[in-house]
């Protein structure tokens, strides 16, 4: 075999999925999730997960998703047995009380379960990934430093994310090779401003259009009541503005945060990564998805996952500094799935941008 | 290639790794009769394994099929045919082919929603009954202690009401007792509590474990025996049919399900769904005012009271507060529920 370790080789992250084969799975997932009252989304996660990771390339080479379903169910099944518990509990007010103050510690811990059951379930070209993060320094990043930001009035905020990126990237591997991030905190401000920025371009372009109505809600408030047909147009219209205004600032923010952090990483000190997504096209992309979505009912939606997947696979790219058939496994202590089920049921961003 | 599943020998190109290790190998799997051997291109077999040692892992979609060998190498090939009709099915093979785009996804569609449908009518309150009747007593009596020391802390003054208030507000709330099945109220722990609550005005309220409180602007207003047997008796209903803490489940398991259903989908869906959840809720704890309604208006009568103290207390409530509900409230408007029980004392 040919040994290439000369130059750095760029290789091109490649998603090879299809729209109407995802949708087949979706649909089916849907459909079996529903009748079984969810007991079949342990099962259904796993077929979805494996192939978005499968479909994915990087050199010619695939991700895998390992879990079971049957693990998947087990952590989800604790973890609904815990939430009912603890509704009930927390409707005793001071118990509550005590619960919540146990939550700041166990959200971190759960949070470090979670990612590492990720890491070790994935792998490309037949290695592992790992995880070595520690629930103390998470319950900094994740829940210390968030509070210490609002004292700063959320200016300290992109200090804050930085120091969550690093935690997470930082204490990754693939197999016995670590993933290193560091980044100025310029990138960080830049994209905290231009979301920023967009929100209140949107808000003047708001008052412009409508301003009247708003200043004489400000001055007259029982006009509203005089008039319900205008309230309901002034809701349906705040919605709007909070669907033009947040949503694309979300979206903005992560483009330019995901270019940050691939083009600050490295893996095993060598292998670079770059990517270049648009901020402005993956506003596009993300906006007219949810039109789509909504006005197929939902249908389209495998379609748009597809699109986006691909949208980032052509945007990313690996420069081996080296071979890439180097890389070794480590035996890893397996882990439950329950940290795995509270991330999914609570709908909680890790923050990795894959 | 082209064999039915059962063929003694077959070979499949694709490409080996070492176990544990990135490097990616071009090689064939060749199957004779019961044995298999990965070898690569260089004719240097990489593994030897008895065939039924070889488990493909399900077929998702068109990607690559893989097989753990047992000394850990991975073969990876994309000859899907080969390998179905050499190792044939696997436990998946089934979804796989369910979930081959077809026009029976109509139906899948169709059944998705009527199944949506039935979880929400049924499936929830099954749900939230086998929740109810696991759930501790000492944890629900726990809840109404909080509950209440709470309410203490919070909006509640001591009782300024005199003996003679109580004894009659206890002496309407033992008569309904006592009218009550001896097994439901053996369930409850009921017992009338009397604060007075400036914020709250004329009014009662009920703790899941079976405490009622009335205020005693409630007392001085409505002296009359029938209005405070129509009101107790509607908190005892909240209490027997066990209101609060099937709401309670009810969400949580709204919440569950939301998130495992909608949990994969764009973020903003599953935001609407929690927002519509809202609104379910309080079509759900309107549902409950009825019910309770309906439930206080027979014990009232059973107890010997005029059914009809209830509309008396609704009539005056509307004529104080106005009429300003709709489907935002927790509460159905009192109109609509001094017509719902005129109906019901008339027919009775």
């Amino acid at each position: 075999m040919a040994i290439k370790t000369a130059a750095p080789d760029t290789a091109q992250f490649e998603f090879r999925g299809r729209t109407g084969e995802w949708f087949g799975i979706w649909i089916t997932n849907l459909l079996l999730t529903i009748v079984t009252i969810g007991i079949y989304s342990a099962w259904a996660k796993v077929r979805a997960k494996k192939y978005f990771y499968q479909n994915t390339y990087v050199a010619g080479r695939n991700f895998d998703y390992h879990a079971t379903g049957l693990q998947i169910l087990i952590g989800r099944l604790i973890f609904v047995a815990g939430l009912v518990v603890f509704s009930l509990l927390s409707s005793i007010p001071v118990v509550g009380l005590v619960m919540i103050i146990g939550l700041l510690f166990l959200i971190p811990w759960l949070l470090v379960r979670s990612i590492r059951f990720n890491a070790i379930m994935s792998s490309w070209s037949n290695v592992r990934f790992g995880f070595d993060g520690q629930p103390g320094n998470a319950f900094m990043v994740f829940m210390l430093y968030p509070v210490l930001t609002a004292f700063t009035l959320y200016l300290a905020a992109p200090f804050a994310d930085r120091a969550q990126r690093r935690f997470v990237i930082n204490n990754h591997r693939l197999g016995k090779a670590p993933f290193a991030f560091d980044s100025g905190i310029g990138a960080f401000y830049k994209a905290f401003f231009a979301a920023i920025g967009w929100v209140i371009l949107m808000t003047v372009i708001f008052l412009t259009l409508s301003g009247t109505t708003v200043f004489m809600l400000i001055s007259d408030p029982e006009a509203l009541e005089r008039n319900p047909q205008a309230a309901f147009s002034i809701i349906a219209g705040f919605y709007l503005y909070a669907f033009v205004a947040f949503f694309p600032a979300a979206t903005i923010y992560q483009a330019f945060i995901r270019n940050t952090i691939f083009n600050g990483s490295m893996l095993d000190g060598k292998h670079q990564f770059v990517s270049n997504v648009k901020p402005l096209q993956l506003v596009w992309i993300a906006i007219s998805n949810v039109f789509v979505v909504i006005f197929t009912l939902g249908l389209m939606l495998p379609w748009a996952q597809i699109r986006i997947a691909r949208y980032n696979a052509v945007h990313t790219q690996l420069k081996a500094g080296g071979s890439l058939d180097d890389f070794v496994g480590k035996i890893e202590a397996q882990g439950g799935a329950l940290g795995d089920a509270y991330t999914d049921i609570e709908a909680v961003d890790i923050g990795l941008p894959i | 290639m082209g064999a039915t599943y059962g063929q003694t020998s077959a070979i499949i190109q694709g490409r080996a790794f070492p176990p544990m290790q990135s490097r990616s190998i071009t090689a064939q799997m060749r199957m004779d009769g019961i044995t298999v051997n990965v070898i690569a291109e260089d004719g240097a077999i990489i593994c030897t394994c008895p065939r039924q040692s070889v488990r493909f892992d399900d077929p998702i979609g068109s990607a690559p099929r893989r097989a753990t060998l047992p000394d850990g190498t991975l073969f990876e090939t994309t000859d899907h045919k080969t390998v179905e009709s050499a190792f044939g099915d696997t436990p998946g093979s089934i979804i796989h082919k369910l979930e081959r785009l077809h026009p029976r996804m109509v139906g899948f569609i169709a059944v998705a929603i009527a199944a949506t449908w039935v979880i929400w009518r049924y499936g929830l309150d099954i749900l939230a009954a086998g929740a109810l009747a696991i759930t501790p007593p000492q944890v629900v009596d726990a809840i109404d202690a909080g509950t209440l020391q709470t309410i203490d802390f919070v909006i509640a003054v001591p009782t300024q009401s005199t003996a003679e208030e109580r004894a009659i507000a206890q002496g309407v709330f033992d008569t309904l007792l006592a009218t009550l099945d001896d097994d439901i109220r053996a369930a409850h722990d009921f017992r009338l509590e009397f604060r007075a609550m400036p914020g709250l005005g004329p009014n009662a309220l009920a703790l899941p474990g079976g405490t009622v409180i009335m205020t005693d602007e409630f007392m001085r207003l409505f002296p009359s025996e029938d209005i405070q047997a129509g009101v107790l008796a509607h908190e005892i209903g909240h209490v027997v049919e066990q209101h609060g803490l099937r709401q309670l489940y009810r969400s949580v398991g709204i919440a569950v399900l939301v998130a495992l259903i909608a949990g994969d989908t764009v973020p903003i869906v599953e935001e609407i769904l929690l927002e519509g959840n809202v609104l379910l809720s309080l079509t759900f704890s309107r549902r409950s005012e009825n019910e309770a309604d309906e439930f206080g208006v027979d014990l009232a009568q059973q107890a010997g009271y005029d059914p009809a103290g209830l509309i008396t207390f609704f009539d005056w409530l509307q004529d104080e507060m106005g009429d300003t509900s709709s489907w935002l409230s927790t509460h159905p408007s009192s109109a609509e529920r001094v017509d719902r029980l005129r109906a019901l004392t008339e027919a009775q």
